[in-house]
């Protein structure tokens, strides 16, 4: 036997397992399963709740154990009910109990068919019931928010939602009320779920007590397909599984990838689907003064005339929201075919910092994170913030604040800093922007040119709402928008070509921590690729481009990824070792030490729940942010500000009444606005109460 | 054998509520032998006492403080389990009232033994005047100077009979919805906020300066070999002198319901003894010929428990009594484990049907199998407390739950009464935060 390593037996197998290993793992190393419900590792230490896990363990007391709160130890004997009649016994009376109350409405329940509760009473419960007197009744369903119904009376109570609201989300929404066979679970005085990942409960919950809104009553399973994806709405990249039924993303689940989202989603990633099927989704090129319907022949040939007029001066902006495929075909159609070497890049990421690159989880482990971002971590890559909380709770000291200046000039900077950081990630603003600055390189030598834009090429809606990129479309002759929602580009483009969305799509895309990622078509686009119309546009410029997704990619790859096959990108995609560090370090560039005046530096943050596929889901709208100002807890002492207070924002002039929030994760001097709410403040505010 | 005044002595002569009365019958004396000795010293000194645990457990108090992981770089804390909630017990409650400097001296000789340097009271939300009397006692030991670096907390509970067990107890302390946690960890190893923490009942901790004036081995001699010392013993229901009695363990439980207590009143028979609260088994009138100590009761298949007699006469009927027992522990059942929280009310529900004459024969065993079902499977103890009473019911008056059911209702007719005898759930409806002093 290895030092570190104990061996015990499970139903007459000898397995050997680390120090430590629960037994609910001990018993899958050894291939046998105890069932449970309560259990669940990534919700904190097991509490032992349901009584499913009952076993026959010896040393223990003469009465069956709850295998899930106990760890492995030498010569350790373990009966599950495959071979102990008490534990078969035990897990059957755990099983009479849970049903004894429960409606048993599994035809209409949308957890039916892939029910926990199901399987384990198929396999280790009672065939019949002993219950003759009135089932326990609650009003339901309850929606506990727009987005999540909850029924009582399904509820087994394993209190498995509650420990995430409390343990890994931190908000401490969801609560058990009540004592004994009435506890039920609430939100504090019936006030919705409000939080950025309030969706995972549906998923955790091994029964259908809290479900989808959205997906309720949509389906069953066995008439619906899942598609292994990556999110495309944020820089993290977690992994999903779409379900699909009749062609229609019907919901969106976890696909756990342990080191980059540890089976936990966001609200945005998890909802915002709908907007596929968006009422002003574009379904045709558009062209004309009026942006009406046209044919795709004409659309190819207003294209091809534009950019012949633009030429040289033709700029593409892009929005960070394409695959890497488009986006490299776009390039590959702008410098080489067209000649047009400027581009409007969604955001710079700084290569150096490969050489300081981890997977997310490593932020688990850490000891001392420092978080230089002035926007709040959660609202730019959420599930970043779930790694963050857990490293608090590990007992990491996390700090807040740029050491000088705004962030934004640090950027660049990041590898040069002397932080002393072993690993250091960035938070690009974008989903894919940095696949997408990969990509426009790769795709030709040509230099930009500094003249006024002829035309200008706009790719992506988050682009076509992005002012700086308005700005720039009012000084062209012409724009050309490719987009999914018609409001996107009404009266600012000539000509509009159909995009998909990345439910719709074959591709990949880089995230945060540099890994690459495959984006599967879940669903067909009412509208052909994006890379389809890209080649037969290219054609007319002498461009050879294939239509085909993996086959871009493999000319991309051999330029950028090493020659990795599309097929290799799998489903559960490794992250790149790390670069090595570059020897000779310039100096950083000299940044503007921040203002010390009286003045609070206002950044008006965009929130998660913005943007074209939010404003286009409606059951989402509830989490939009308040009309609130984030403060430090110092500034806000030093203004006799007091948390929900009423407070006056002002400066130069103009003025605002919003409710203030005083948190910690802030660095002092700096107050956070969501964009939406920060009206025409300029970026040096007072707040006074 | 008889009365032994350990934790009540002096009380006849003396206001022991008062600081220098205490102090004048030898008070507080022990905290200085105490502080004398090391820690290894004083643990050793308490194991050779044997004294048992006075919440119902009767673990050895001494041993539990050995197991304390003094190495642990947290902090060490001892807390006094005073949410005395059972039915039927109220001896908690009497040393509170009458002698709580004698409780404070035990937290601080104990606290002395693990290195802790808090000491937590959860007492009872319900005991506001206990509340008042033991906090004023802190205030005035403190402002006396006689903690040293020890300070100790009075906590008042919210009114839930969960939190008396031990680990419910520590999460309502942190602040948390009180319910069980599971064990292993034991609390000597990771208990309240996750450092190694001692939990001890009121009669015990306070029975802990006997043993510093005494000494281990002349403590030792006292009560029984098994189970030394004495016990307050709450003794209420259907018998001329309720009250409390302190008593050395080992005295005939004959002897103190009929000798000390004047037996059932009125001529009336007596029916039935819950010796331990209400959650023990009860024992038919021809089992009482017991000593009242931890071992013998345990030979007749039943607990000490809380040291709470409820004596029940001949105008009960079993099966009301079962269902009013049930309802309480279904009422009590804090939701947490599966067994407990559905088994509970499923009890009730069959035993309702049973008294209303609305049964078959065949509920009675499913009773009993429901119940099997629930002990040991629980993550607490309070399932077991649900059916250990109502088992020992259906087993020794059998009888009069298969009359109701082939009598088609109750054999009493609506004479029956359980007058005294646990008080009924509507009668739970007191409020303890509805008095929290300003």
């Amino acid at each position: 036997m290895s030092a570190g390593l104990v061996t015990l037996t499970i139903d007459e197998r000898e397995v050997s397992v680390p120090k430590g290993t629960g037994l609910v793992e001990a018993a899958l190393a050894a291939g046998i399963e105890i069932p449970v419900f309560c259990y669940e590792p990534r919700l904190g230490p097991p509490v032992g709740a349901c009584r499913m896990c009952l076993c026959e363990v010896q040393p223990g007391p003469p009465k069956p154990q709850a295998a899930c709160t106990l760890q492995a130890a030498d010569g350790m004997v373990v009966r599950t009910a495959r071979t102990s009649a008490m534990a078969a016994e035990a897990q059957n009376g755990t099983l009479e109990f849970l049903l004894v109350n429960h409606p048993l409405d599994c035809p209409v329940c949308d957890k039916g068919g892939e029910c926990p509760l199901q399987d384990l009473t198929f396999r280790y419960g009672p065939g019949n019931t002993r219950m003759t007197f009135p089932k326990r009744t609650f009003e339901k369903p309850i929606p506990i928010s727009p987005l999540i119904a909850l029924d009582r009376e399904r509820c087994i109570l394993c209190y498995r939602c509650t420990r995430f609201s409390e343990d890994v989300a931190e908000d401490g929404q969801l609560v058990a009320v009540n004592r004994g066979a009435q506890s039920v679970i609430a939100t504090f005085e019936d006030e919705p779920y409000v939080g950025h990942f309030s969706g995972n409960v549906t998923e955790i919950c091994p029964v259908g007590a809290l479900t989808s809104t959205q997906y309720r009553f949509e389906a069953r399973p066995w008439e619906i397909q899942s598609v292994p994806t990556v999110c495309g709405l944020c820089p993290v990249g977690c992994n999903t599984s779409a379900t699909t039924r009749e062609g229609k993303v019907k919901r969106i689940q976890s696909r756990n990838h342990p080191e980059i989202d540890e089976g936990w989603l966001c609200d945005k990633g998890r909802f915002a689907y709908d907007h596929l099927t968006a009422r002003d989704r574009i379904t045709a090129p558009l062209g004309g003064n009026r942006l009406a319907p046209i044919g795709w022949d004409e659309a190819i040939d207003r294209a091809e005339e534009l950019l012949r007029r633009g030429g040289a001066s033709t700029v593409t902006a892009l929005s960070g929201g394409e695959s890497v495929e488009e986006a490299y075909g776009l390039a590959r159609l702008m410098r080489d075919g067209v000649g047009a070497n400027t581009a409007v890049l969604p955001e710079q990421v700084p290569d150096g910092l490969d050489a300081y690159r981890a997977p997310l989880s490593a932020l688990r482990d850490c000891k001392t994170i420092a978080v230089l971002c002035d926007e709040p971590v959660v609202e730019r890559a959420p599930v970043v913030e779930l790694w963050l909380k857990a490293a608090r709770r590990n007992g990491a000291t996390i700090t807040y604040g740029a050491p000088e200046g705004p962030v934004d000039a640090l950027v660049t900077d990041l590898p040069n800093l002397q932080l002393g950081a072993r690993t250091v990630y960035y938070l690009p603003r974008t989903p894919n922007g940095r696949g997408v600055t990969d990509a426009w390189s790769a795709a030709g030598e040509g230099e930009p040119v500094d003249e006024e834009p002829r035309v200008l090429v706009i790719s992506g809606d988050e682009a076509a709402q992005d002012p700086s990129v308005r700005v720039l479309a009012e000084r062209a002759d012409a724009v050309i928008g490719i987009g999914m929602f018609r409001d996107s580009f009404h009266g600012l483009a000539h000509l509009v070509l159909p995009g998909t969305s990345y439910l719709e799509r074959d591709g990949t895309t880089i995230n945060l921590e540099g890994r690459l990622q495959r984006q599967r078509r879940a669903v067909l686009a009412p509208v052909p690729d994006v890379l389809a119309w890209l080649s037969k546009l290219a054609a007319r410029f002498d461009v050879e481009l294939s239509p085909h997704a993996s086959v871009v990619f493999e000319e991309v790859s051999a330029k950028c990824f090493g020659g990795v096959t599309f097929a290799e990108v799998g489903e559960r995609a490794d992250l790149p070792p790390r670069a090595a560090r570059s020897e000779t370090q310039e100096p950083g560039s000299q940044r503007e030490p921040g203002s010390r005046d009286s003045g609070l530096r206002l950044v008006a943050y965009r929130p998660l729940f913005s943007g074209a596929a939010v404003e286009r889901t409606p059951e989402l709208h509830f989490q939009r942010p308040g009309d609130e100002i984030q403060i430090a807890p110092a500034d806000a002492q030093a203004r006799g500000v007091v948390n929900g207070a009423t407070v006056t924002v002002s400066s130069n002039g103009t003025s605002l009444e919003l409710r203030a929030r005083i948190t910690r994760e802030l660095a002092p001097g700096i107050v956070r606005i969501a964009r939406d709410h920060a009206g025409d403040l300029h970026a040096t505010v007072q707040v006074t109460p | 054998m008889a009365e032994l005044q350990v934790l009540l002595a002096g009380t006849d002569d003396h206001d022991l509520t008062k600081l220098d009365e205490y102090l004048a019958v030898g008070g507080y004396a022990g905290v200085g032998k105490a502080r004398a000795m090391t820690p290894e010293e004083l643990i050793d000194e308490l194991q050779r006492a044997t004294l048992r645990g006075r919440g119902g457990a009767g673990f050895p108090m001494g041993r539990k403080a050995s197991l304390i992981d003094r190495s642990s770089p947290k902090p060490k804390y001892l807390v006094v389990n005073a949410d005395e909630s059972e039915p039927g017990a109220f001896k908690d409650r009497e040393v509170m009232a009458r002698v709580p400097h004698r409780l404070i001296e035990g937290c601080l000789i104990s606290a002395h033994a693990i290195e802790a340097h808090e000491v937590f009271i959860f007492i009872r939300g319900e005991y506001l005047s206990e509340y008042e009397i033991l906090q004023a006692a802190v205030d005035e030991a403190r402002a006396a100077g006689l903690f040293g670096d020890v300070d100790i907390l009075v906590h008042r509970g919210a009114g839930a009979y969960i939190c008396g067990e031990e680990t419910a107890l520590l999460d309502a302390l942190e602040g948390r919805r009180g319910q069980p946690r599971p064990r292993p960890p034991f609390p000597p190893v990771q208990g309240l906020y996750d450092a190694p923490t001692q939990i001890n009942n009121v009669s015990t901790i306070a029975t802990v300066p006997a043993i510093m004036e005494m000494g281990a081995e002349a403590f030792a001699k006292t009560g029984t070999e098994s189970s030394p010392g004495s016990a307050i013993f709450s003794i209420s229901g259907n018998i001329a002198r309720p009250g409390n009695y302190e008593l050395e363990l080992g005295t005939p439980m004959r002897e103190l319901i009929y000798d000390l207590a004047g037996g059932v009143p009125d001529g009336r028979e007596l029916k039935a003894v819950i010796p331990g609260g209400s959650s023990v088994p009860a024992l038919a009138p021809d089992e009482i010929d017991v000593p009242l100590d931890y071992d013998s009761l345990q030979k007749i298949g039943t607990f000490f428990g809380a040291a709470s007699l409820i004596v029940v006469d001949d105008r009960c009927c079993i099966v009301q009594l079962a269902l009013r027992s049930a309802k309480f522990y279904q009422h009590e059942s804090c939701g947490k484990c599966t067994p407990c929280r559905e088994g509970t009310r499923w009890m009730v529900q069959i035993l309702e049907r049973i008294e209303a004459g609305d049964a078959e024969l065949s509920h009675i065993e499913l009773l009993e199998s429901i119940g099997s079902r629930i002990l040991g499977r629980s993550l607490c103890a309070l399932g077991d407390f649900a059916v250990y009473p109502t088992h020992s019911y259906i087993t020794k008056w059998r009888n009069e739950f298969v009359a109701h059911i082939e009598q088609g209702g109750c054999p009493y007719g609506g004479a029956s009464s359980l007058e005294g005898i646990v008080a009924p759930l509507d009668q739970h409806t007191h409020s303890p935060m509805a008095e929290v002093p300003a």
